[in-house]
């Protein structure tokens, strides 16, 4: 089923909340009855006032808008501890509502990416587009460094060693002893905060002496930049079309083509802006 | 104009995408923010004429109203540039910057706001707060420690440093009014024209009354003779410019007060 038009005004179709309903039924046998959320637990006190439950759902979507601003990890315990608390009973139904705001404000789905470590992610829900941080690409000197490494790492087709990333880096006048105006310490930048991000990996080479490192794209960049990007990207840096890189060029395209046949949300029909 | 409580307001990808990176940036200047909404017309309905800002913020607002947050505008206290900012009205607590900050790191911010707040200029000294850290509760800290928390403020755009000073950053004072008005209701001190919360003006030596020098530079505009609008006595202190966002963009130069609002984006 086509999941909500995107530009439909905001009252909640009995369709719409039965999908959602459903995604979350289905997890909540699952995932979420692993994570400790049964269905219906042993009768205990009484359900709180559904204006509480309402307000609950407020403030995680606040603090889980707040985590992914901060590029932190949206951890389920986490969100126990510091928002649900004495509520996870209901904790099933608290999300429901946050995720169901998210989707119609933001644009944005909560989705548990990793059943094993309990993490969650924002996703966006939008149509993709040509990566929104272009749009302010002058203000970003961050994503244009870790651009810069996902690039080296995916024209190599593999791990990129550190050696060769400094290299890469010294062009811009980055080295790893020096501190630099704008990202301070770029080694720890690159080394440390991007992987705590995880937005690479940073891994030692194995069988290898004296020990040497490399980098390979964490699981948010994968999540949240496409090969098309980088293509782009590359073709703006060096100035040149993305065909001189044909092999990935192609492969670009294939994923774009397999993103497209996998989000049908972006042809679903796109009513105009209505009134209520 | 719907009715709050069961209907929302219109809202469509463009108004979503804008919010999305919104609160991706945290802050952002208002050119910044102009251009934002250009990109979101662009990508999600390309015929559209562009709201106007206002009414284009004005309508999301009143779609997050029942959610308790707000796009709110203000303009910084040194030089008058104006800045949007997605805030929780809610939590009127500092425990809105709970997310990533541990007890010591909080109770140290609270410090230091409150002597910022007690100051005469809106400064408080690097000394004067680390001076504070026995004081803090929770894990014991170090001053050395307390020096890399206070950057940590700087760069998350909780505080501004000039000089081995510290004041609030004009996301501070959009996220945190209302908690400081209700904190230190006597401590606090606010502008003669625009009454809004004052951490850093220009005071009349007579009578006391203070004024943002953004609003000090829109009031004494193209006045010979500035005199204090409650005493009546000379205005001693320098006049500044009034923002013009157009001359800024001629000149390309980054002023040196854009530092703290240009730092590394996290």
């Amino acid at each position: 089923a086509c999941p909500p038009a995107p530009n439909s005004n905001l009252t909640l179709s009995p369709i719409s909340v039965h999908a959602m309903d459903r995604e979350w039924m289905s997890m909540s046998s699952g995932s979420l009855g692993r994570l400790g959320m049964r269905g219906q637990g042993p009768p205990g006190p009484a359900p709180p006032a559904p204006a509480q439950l309402v307000q609950k759902a407020h403030e995680l979507m606040w603090y889980v808008l707040v985590k992914d601003q901060k590029k932190m990890i949206i951890w389920f315990p986490d969100m126990v501890k510091d928002v649900i608390g004495s509520y996870k009973k209901w904790c099933r139904s608290i999300l429901r509502r946050t995720s169901l705001i998210l989707a119609r404000v933001f644009g944005l789905h909560l989705r548990l990416t990793s059943l094993h470590t309990m993490e969650f992610a924002l996703v966006k829900a939008l149509e993709p587009e040509e990566l929104d941080r272009v749009a302010l690409s002058n203000r970003m000197p961050m994503t244009g460094l870790l651009l810069m490494i996902l690039s080296l790492i995916y024209v190599k087709g593999r791990g990129a060693r550190e050696s060769a990333v400094w290299n890469v880096l010294r062009i811009l006048g980055l080295r790893p002893w020096k501190k630099h105006s704008t990202f301070g310490d770029v080694r720890k930048l690159i080394t440390e905060e991007f992987v705590q991000q995880n937005y690479l990996k940073y891994q030692r080479v194995p069988y290898v002496e004296p020990p040497e490192y490399e980098f390979f794209w964490g699981s948010r960049a994968s999540r949240e930049i496409t090969k098309l990007q980088i293509m782009e990207f590359l073709a703006r840096v060096f100035k040149k079309d993305p065909q001189a890189w044909p092999s990935r060029y192609r492969e670009a395209l294939e994923e774009a083509r397999a993103l497209r046949e996998a989000n049908p949300t972006a042809h679903c029909a796109r009513s105009s802006v209505s009134e209520d | 104009m719907q009715s709050s409580t069961k209907r929302m307001g219109v809202m469509t990808d463009v108004h979503r995408r804008f919010l999305q990176l919104l609160m991706t940036h945290g802050v952002l200047e208002e050119w910044d923010v102009k251009r934002l909404q250009r990109h979101c017309y662009k990508v999600h309905d390309r015929n559209a004429t562009v709201d106007k800002l206002e009414d284009f913020i004005n309508n999301i607002n009143s779609v997050l109203e029942s959610l308790y947050i707000e796009i709110k505008r203000g303009v910084t206290e040194d030089d008058g540039r104006p800045i949007y900012a997605l805030v929780n009205l809610a939590t009127t607590s500092v425990s809105k910057m709970a997310t990533d900050f541990a007890e010591n790191e909080l109770d140290l911010f609270r410090k230091a706001l409150e002597l910022i707040i007690d100051s005469e200029t809106g400064f408080a000294s690097s000394t004067n707060i680390l001076n504070l850290v026995d004081q803090l509760k929770g894990k014991k800290m170090k001053k050395k420690e307390a020096e890399q928390v206070l950057q940590k403020f700087v760069q998350n755009k909780w505080l501004i440093e000039k000089e081995g000073e510290f004041t609030l950053h004009g996301r501070a004072i959009l996220e945190m009014e209302q908690y400081i008005r209700e904190t230190y209701p006597d401590a606090v001190k606010t502008c003669n024209i625009c009454h809004s919360l004052l951490i850093q003006g220009q005071s009349c030596e007579t009578c006391g009354i203070r004024m943002h020098l953004p609003c000090v530079a829109k009031y004494f505009q193209s006045n010979a003779e500035p005199r204090c609008p409650h005493c009546n006595d000379y205005w001693p202190h320098e006049i500044p410019e009034v923002f013009d966002p157009e001359k800024e963009r001629e000149s390309g130069i980054s002023k040196p007060n854009k530092k703290p609002l240009r730092s590394r984006q996290r």
